[in-house]
């Protein structure tokens, strides 16, 4: 990142890095995923990850941050929140990444496609100003290791769909830490397809700040071998009459492990807030695991939250009823895999993407079955 | 068709059959009847396949074919359907999908082709209409939010599509409104045939109204205890199952 970006923050997370260290299990919010081992000697690193934007739609805006003198509204933005040791990191080792704007009013109707490669720390900026909407659609490449500090500002009446697709990824280390902020109206549509990694996750912490702000999070994993999916989530509602939903579904075999950590605060005086959230994993073997773990926090009145996890194994009626039919067994039972999964999938707004997804997930799961 | 020899079943080590003979030809409809507990239903999941029913004696076979040692999708190729009385409910698989995917597996296992999506919805289309099934309901997931009457109109339209050689009807009418009942009745009333062959297993006398049986078997206790021509049913109607039971024991 430019050095004259915002030395102050960049001090301060450096700060933050070097008092509390690579995060490991003994430390609550990385029980499950202990990124000190995963990532062994190597440690850290201050290398810097690639980013690559596909056909820049019209109307959308882009700054390198790696470049000088960034704009005002990359000035305003850039490295303003620092949500935990990894995104500081992100803010401190890296020194390039990329700034995406969609000026006030401007509805884009093509996707943008926004990929993160390589090795390193990266960080991404994305503003979509008053009332401007835009579908966001970001790939994960394999690497031995990569941390992406996100930033995302949703505007009064601003609309975001954003899809990530985290392809199966071997032995790769990959962290991403994205926060979210949406204005009054606002609405943040999130979906999170993952297939693991050696260690995989994705930590969002967004922020319900003006009336009739709205976040929609789902995700769906499919996971083999022993490859591990963790996705965190820290919803805060910091105002009133907002809005959110999560639903996690996740399919697990062999000695992988899917993660899933839900935090839904209700803030001191925002009342008619709003909330769901629900995940649900499904074992296929004795030697899967599933750690899912809803939490709320309420310091409001007149408040509807509603949290549920599960973990099971396939429904033997439902797997009798098909093979009944003529269904052989292991059709039978990618067939209940994928609805199972499927109400997560319809969350995706956007229909060639939801395509994707559930060929990804087929794939995936006639591997996985 | 089926020949049922001296069959004895246990659940969880627990006897619920114990000693069922039956021979049903094709073009034949039985009727099983018999109280709560008589082990009904334990004979129709034996039948098809269900995991959990140990046969400790006895065979079954079909067609001459041992039927016991076949998975249940091997027997649903083979043309044995089980009409259930619990029809399960599966979110995430609307019933069009459930019915091409079954019906291209069955014919995939005896050696045919698929048939395409356009094909299959012609077919099904052709057979819902006087079952009263929408296309709405073709559309939804499985059995999901479906009534009583709905999801056994569903399991009739089934048997209409699969065209199996021999169908059990495990208490088709519970829970259906004389309407439903009767709308049932004439949907299986169709498809009798002199190459197929039904069981219809129910507690009460009224649906052999609409379906009349060639034959009746009474089963308590997990024997058959009396067996008749469709008068039988009138008589148990009459008299109850008491009766004809305490007689035999």
């Amino acid at each position: 990142m430019n050095l004259a970006l915002n030395l102050d923050r960049k001090a301060e997370a450096a700060a933050i890095v070097h008092s509390h260290g690579v995060p490991h299990r003994r430390i609550e919010e990385w029980k499950y995923s202990d990124l000190k081992a995963a990532l062994g000697e190597q440690g850290l690193g201050a290398v810097v990850a690639e980013w690559l934007v596909g056909d820049l739609p019209n109307g959308v805006e882009i700054f390198d941050l790696a470049q000088p003198n960034p704009p005002v509204w990359v000035m305003a933005h850039v490295g303003r929140s620092i949500q935990n040791v990894m995104s500081a990191a992100s803010l401190a080792l890296s020194a390039g990444g990329v700034a995406l704007r969609v000026p006030k009013g401007a509805a884009i109707a093509d996707p943008l496609k926004l990929d993160f490669t390589g090795l390193g720390h990266v960080r991404a900026l994305l503003v979509l100003e008053e009332s401007a909407s835009l579908n966001l659609l970001e790939g994960a490449g394999a690497a031995d290791f990569r941390n992406v500090g996100f930033e995302i500002v949703i505007g009064a009446g601003a609309s975001l769909e954003h899809v990530r697709i985290s392809q199966q990824a071997g032995d790769a280390v990959l962290v991403e830490e994205a926060n979210v902020r949406i204005a009054a109206g606002g609405r943040y549509r999130a979906h999170f397809a993952g297939f693991g990694s050696k260690l995989s996750r994705m930590e969002l912490e967004i922020a319900l700040e003006g009336a009739g702000a709205q976040a929609h999070l789902s995700g769906v994993s499919v996971l083999d071998g022993k490859r591990h999916s963790d996705v965190t989530t820290n919803v805060i509602h910091s105002h009133g009459d907002t809005n959110s939903t999560q639903l996690f579904k996740h399919v697990v075999g062999a000695q992988a492990r899917a993660v899933y950590q839900g935090k839904v605060t209700v803030a001191k005086g925002a009342n008619g807030s709003d909330s769901v959230q629900t995940a649900k994993a499904l074992l296929l073997g004795e030697t899967a695991e599933a750690d899912l773990k809803p939490e709320l926090e309420i310091f409001a009145d007149d408040v509807k939250c509603a949290h549920g996890a599960a973990v099971g194994d396939l429904d033997a009626e439902q797997l009798f009823y098909l093979r009944a039919r003529g269904i052989p067994e292991s059709e039978a039972r990618g067939l209940l895999l994928h609805a199972f999964l499927e109400d997560a999938v319809e969350e995706i707004a956007n229909a060639d993407q939801r395509e994707l997804v559930r060929t990804e997930l087929l794939a995936a799961l006639k591997a996985v079955a | 068709m089926l020949e049922i020899k001296n069959l004895h079943v246990a659940v969880d080590g627990k006897e619920i059959l114990n000693g069922v003979t039956l021979s049903v030809r094709p073009g034949e409809v039985h009727a099983i009847m018999g109280p709560n507990g008589s082990g009904k239903s334990t004979l129709s999941y034996v039948l098809a396949g269900r995991a959990g029913y140990d046969i400790t004696e006895g065979s079954i076979h079909y067609n001459g074919e041992d039927l016991v040692e076949l998975s249940p999708e091997e027997r649903a190729a083979k043309g044995v359907f089980l009409a259930m009385q619990y029809p399960v409910e599966i979110p995430g698989v609307t019933t069009m999908t459930f019915l091409k995917t079954a019906l291209n597996a069955q014919r995939r296992a005896r050696g045919e082709s698929d048939l395409d999506a356009v094909a299959v919805l012609r077919l099904v289309r052709a057979k819902a209409k006087s079952l009263n099934v929408s296309e709405e309901m073709l559309k939804r997931a499985l059995n999901v939010g479906f009534s009583g009457g709905e999801k056994k109109r569903l399991e009739i339209l089934q048997m209409a599509v699969f065209e199996p050689k021999l169908a059990i009807l495990d208490e088709t009418d519970s829970g259906l409104d004389i309407d439903a009942l009767r709308l049932v009745a004439e949907g299986v009333n169709v498809l009798r045939d002199p190459a197929r062959a039904m069981l219809v297993i129910t507690h009460y006398q009224r649906l052999l109204d609409y379906i009349v049986p060639d034959r009746i078997h009474v089963l308590a206790k997990g024997r058959i205890v009396a067996e008749g021509g469709k008068e039988l049913a009138l008589e148990l109607e009459a008299r109850g199952y008491e009766h004809i039971v305490g007689q035999a024991a």
